[in-house]
């Protein structure tokens, strides 16, 4: 989840009014969690679906209005300006979408631009999905000349990217600049890769990869341009407006921008709130509260949303950073945000109903009673295994795996089709320990049938010590069968790769196979480093129960 | 220094009775009390430390028998032999006797010599003469005693180490070893509290109940699963049913049904498993995939694509399970709740395992409410016996409002954020065919063993170290 660092200096001034420990008790009520904490600033999580949040202004505006300082709808200007954007129709194929802004007489201290900096990443990471779905161009306002195009280049065409000093193609960006390499992956396919120039044919940037060195932002820059490419039009439109209000509150002037999409004139950013209903009773009602309509109202302007008395509902206004409100379900939650969940008080509903365990679980419970009671020891291994200890190890062929993609671990490669590899695996792990060891374990196996998954519960034991043997697994296992369902099975010689001939069977119960029972070969017991024989057993319990 | 009887050791009380009479080897302190060797010299060692016995070092000779020795025993002493074959005949010529006897020469003239000193013979005119008495010799006595035991140089009698003295002058008769050995008497300490102890007869039959006992290990459930089966319990105790499912899901059951965009970051193939080279064909029921498709539209703004939703994932949150069982059922009231593993793709830490378990549950009615949701957690957590529980607001794509517990943790003092919760969003209910409210909440099972178990990493819970799961106390006060 993102984090944001938060330097009380300034954070204080943007609250005003309250002290350093009332605002840091407040946050995790707004959401926010503390991460680290030290004499200058503190390090909060923010929840993804609220990208306002990913600065100190944002985070501000939200404790103003949780301490009623200022609270309901804040009110932002603009004013219309000059410039244009011109798209051209090629983008289409690649990167469809700009919209585009100018924010005007502002002065960023360096905690501003880090601020600035920090919420253009977390909205890139977010919102933009790596800058797949959306990405932030800044730059210096006084050497852009409008109108300005939004079109497509041919790979070769060079200009100077950002901190260089020299001119490159934009092929060789993508190969040579760390910023290309990440985000090449982006374009990987297309022929032309979108580029936008002003009027003067200057380069500003080659989207969604870098800007130009031409624009480069510094401390002592007033004027911005800001240009979002997307390749969804509200993504970017969203992402437009919540840098807009960020910087209209770091005291920038913002002016629209027009954008021309072959005719159809499309003027941005827009900051303006969005109405939505919200039902009194319907919040009374989910949360277990009875407020009345002034009392909701008051406890949706501490979230910072308007609320305009309707006949049987509420038209809440809601500020146009709060992207994440999307149905009145999430109005019920800035409700209950603004009356405080530290005022809830907990309610205890009865059961109607009495509770009960799950029959298969309550099956596999008597099966560990049953084998504890015959003084085996559970283990719990991954389902997920590594296919070295699965097949390599116990020299059992690969057909038909299960395996999963891209794992970042080679523990974890494929599901495992039975426990004893694993049983293997942790007698290995203890040849230090005391013998005798008598294991078992209860989990998924897992097997591919044609474009299905099957997966079946499984009971599987080993038994190591110098005289582990055949018929100790089997003394074990019918005494388990027998005392938990009794009944008999039948073990019929039959060959097992990993079971030792002549001492290897085949379990079966009314006709069909449930299982195996034998001596693990030696080859397989030297493979894992042991020095004592082992016999195991494993049954197929949803073969067994016919479930 | 007195010692007060009452608090002496059943073999210490064994010792100093047996040592009442005077002092003892330790050879014979063990025929004596019974003991085994290594308990009197424990029990010794425990006196000693009292001040109630002395422990002095003695030499003693021990004899046995030598090889003339054990020819003597069987055919008798050469004296023994001359003095036979005069029994009948009374006497007869030195030179007769001599070829007689199967004496040879130096045996006869040793012969001659003691049967006269014993007064067995005399010697009259050149002739062996019987004498009038011939009884068993001391020599003889002590060698017949010697071929069947050892005995100790101390415990011979007048007559015997006379015998001794005699023996030893001919060769090879007697071997005699020097033997250090110890020996323990009671103190003047000890000897103040003989009488007492004597007098304690009732537990003289006690056995050392202090005395470790072999060690046996009994057959167990594993740590971890005593956790799972102790929250199960505490559902049931609330009024849920258990409820089970596949932890391979398709993308539909993991991701789609539960509002989650197909571009989501959560569906990455670096934080989620996908089974390789495998579809599924069929999804879900036709009317939910209709709805499901249309709420991604109009709620998200793209085109839903049904490919996505056929992927096989390993599931990412028991999630899939309960919303399948709101989709088969569609409850008006209900209360469930299931327990199962979950996947991650992470590399494992101390504090992130790939797979995991994951405890959800769900209340579904037509009045329950956030307040409900906060009082089952209350609840909950009280039964697992953690009793200071406070809430915070939080996110989760399927649940709105959705809220994280945090949990105050007596044995560690702080405050440990356990489960999420929350109310699912009717973009999840609608589309399933569910018309009340449906209340959730789980998490993690991982976190509370570690913190039940006294553990810093989490990937100790799979080790499957037979010594610590052999080592952890069932019971965690």
């Amino acid at each position: 989840m993102p984090v944001v660092t938060l330097y009380y200096d300034r954070l204080k001034k943007l609250v005003g009014k309250k002290g350093l420990k009332e605002i840091l008790e407040m946050m995790p009520y707004v959401a926010l969690d503390i991460e680290e904490q030290s004499n200058k600033y503190v390090k909060v999580e923010y929840n993804p679906n609220r990208p306002d949040f990913s600065t100190d202004y944002g985070i501000a505006r939200a404790l103003r209005g949780m301490f009623g300082i200022e609270t309901g709808v804040p009110k932002y200007q603009q004013s219309k300006g000059n410039v244009l954007v011109n798209v051209d129709a090629s983008v289409k194929k690649v990167r469809p979408f700009i919209v585009s802004m100018v924010a005007l007489e502002g002065r960023l201290d360096d905690e501003g631009i880090r601020q600035i900096i920090a919420m253009q990443e977390d909205i890139h990471e977010g919102i933009g999905r790596k800058r797949k779905k959306v990405s932030i161009g800044i730059h210096n306002y006084d050497v852009v000349k409008s109108p300005i195009l939004y079109s497509t280049e041919n790979p070769s065409s060079k200009f100077v990217p950002l901190n260089s000093n020299k001119s490159m193609s934009m092929k060789e960006i993508l190969e040579n600049i760390d910023v290309g390499r990440q985000y090449a992956w982006i374009l990987k396919g297309h022929k032309r890769f979108p580029v936008i120039k002003d009027a003067e044919g200057n380069v500003l940037s080659f989207p969604p990869i870098i800007n130009s060195e031409l624009t480069k932002v510094t401390e002592s820059t007033k004027n911005l341009f800001i240009d979002i490419t997307a390749t969804d039009l509200k993504a970017a439109e969203d992402a437009l407006a919540i840098l807009a209000i960020t910087l209209y509150e770091a005291k920038f002037k913002i002016q629209t921008v027009k954008v021309n999409y072959g005719g159809k004139i499309l003027e941005t950013p827009n900051m303006k709130e969005t109405v939505k209903d919200l039902k009194p009773d319907y919040a009374n009602k989910l949360l277990g509260l009875k407020l009345n309509a002034n009392e909701i109202a008051k406890c949706l302007a501490k979230s910072r949303i308007g609320a305009n008395m309707g006949k049987n509902s509420i038209k809440c206004r809601i500020p146009r950073y709060r992207i994440d409100i999307m149905h009145s379900i999430d109005l019920v939650e800035e409700l209950a945000i603004g009356y405080g969940i530290y005022n809830m008080n907990a309610t205890y509903p009865r059961s109607s109903s009495a509770g009960a365990r799950d029959t298969i679980m309550s099956i596999l419970d008597k099966l560990r009673e049953g084998l504890s009671g015959l003084g085996m020891i559970e283990v719990m291994n991954f389902s997920l295994v590594s296919k070295e200890v699965q097949y390599s190890m116990m020299k059992r062929g690969m057909s038909n795996i299960l395996a999963v993609e891209q794992t970042k671990s080679i523990e974890h490669e494929v599901l495992r089709d039975s426990l004893i590899p694993s049983l293997m695996f942790t007698l290995s792990k203890n040849i230090h320990e005391p013998y005798p060891q008598r294991i078992f374990e209860v989990g998924k196996v897992f097997f591919a049938n044609e474009n299905n998954v099957k997966e079946y519960w499984s009971v599987a034991g080993a038994i190591a010590h110098k005289d582990a043997d055949y018929t100790e697994a089997k003394s074990y296992l019918q005494a388990l069968l027998d005392s938990l369902f009794n009944i008999k099975v039948e073990t019929r010689a039959v060959t097992n790769v990993i079971l030792a001939d002549g001492k290897s069977a085949e379990v079966v119960f009314n006709d069909k196979n449930i299982g195996m029972i034998g001596e693990i070969k030696e080859t397989i017991i030297n493979n894992f480093k042991m020095r004592v024989p082992v016999s195991v057993f494993e049954i197929n319990m949803s073969y067994l129960l016919k479930i | 220094m007195t010692v007060d009887v009452k608090t002496l050791h059943e073999i210490e009380r064994r010792l100093i009775k047996a040592l009442a009479n005077g002092k003892l080897t330790f050879d014979i302190l063990t025929q004596k009390t019974g003991l085994n060797v290594d308990q009197v010299r424990r029990g010794v060692e425990w006196l000693k430390h009292k001040n109630l016995v002395n422990v002095n070092e003695k030499i003693t000779r021990s004899l046995s028998i030598g090889s003339e020795g054990v020819k003597a025993a069987e055919s008798g002493l050469p004296e023994r032999r001359l003095v036979n074959l005069l029994l009948s005949i009374k006497e007869i010529a030195i030179p007769d006797a001599r070829k007689q006897s199967d004496l040879d020469d130096i045996e006869f003239n040793v012969a001659i010599s003691n049967a006269r000193t014993k007064g067995w013979i005399k010697i009259v005119d050149g002739k062996i003469v019987l004498g009038d008495s011939i009884t068993e010799s001391n020599e003889e006595r002590l060698l017949s005693r010697l071929s069947k035991e050892k005995l100790l140089v101390d415990m011979l009698n007048a007559d015997e180490l006379t015998a001794y003295q005699l023996l030893k002058k001919r060769p090879n008769f007697i071997e005699e070893i020097e033997v250090k050995s110890v020996e323990i008497e009671l103190s003047q300490n000890g000897l103040a509290i003989v009488d007492q102890v004597m007098k304690q007869t009732e537990i003289e039959r006690a056995i050392d109940v202090s005395a470790p006992a072999p060690v046996i290990y009994p057959g167990r459930k594993h740590p971890l699963q005593d956790i799972i089966d102790e929250v199960r319990e505490v559902f049931i105790g609330l009024g849920f049913q258990e409820i089970d499912g596949p932890l391979v899901q398709n993308s539909f059951w993991n991701f789609d049904v539960l509002f989650t965009p197909q571009d989501h970051p959560a569906r990455e193939m670096q934080d989620t498993f996908y089974v390789a080279n495998l579809q599924a064909n069929n999804v879900a029921d036709r009317k939910i995939v209709n709805n499901v498709s249309s709420i991604h539209r109009r709620g998200w703004n793209y085109r839903w694509n049904i490919d996505d939703a056929r992927k096989y994932v390993l599931r990412t949150h028991t999630t899939p399970v309960t919303i399948r069982y709101l989709a088969d059922n569609k409850p008006d009231e209900s209360r469930v709740f299931s327990v199962g593993r979950v996947f991650r793709n992470e590399k494992l830490t101390y504090k992130h395992l790939a797979e995991f378990y994951q405890v959800e549950g769900i209340v579904v009615g037509s009045n329950v409410t956030l307040r409900d949701l906060m009082g089952l957690q209350t609840d909950f957590y009280s039964k697992m016996g953690m009793r200071k529980v406070k809430f915070w607001p939080s996110f989760f794509p399927y649940t709105e409002p959705s809220l994280q517990s945090m949990v105050y943790y007596e044995r560690l003092g702080k405050w440990v954020e356990l489960f999420g919760m929350g109310i699912f969003r009717p973009e999840v209910t609608i589309p399933v065919g569910v018309k009340n409210p449906v209340l959730a909440w789980g998490g993690g099972l991982e976190r509370i063993a570690m913190l039940r178990y006294g553990l810093d990493d989490v990937r100790e819970l799979y080790s499957n170290k037979i010594s610590w799961l052999r080592s952890v106390a069932k019971c965690q006060l």
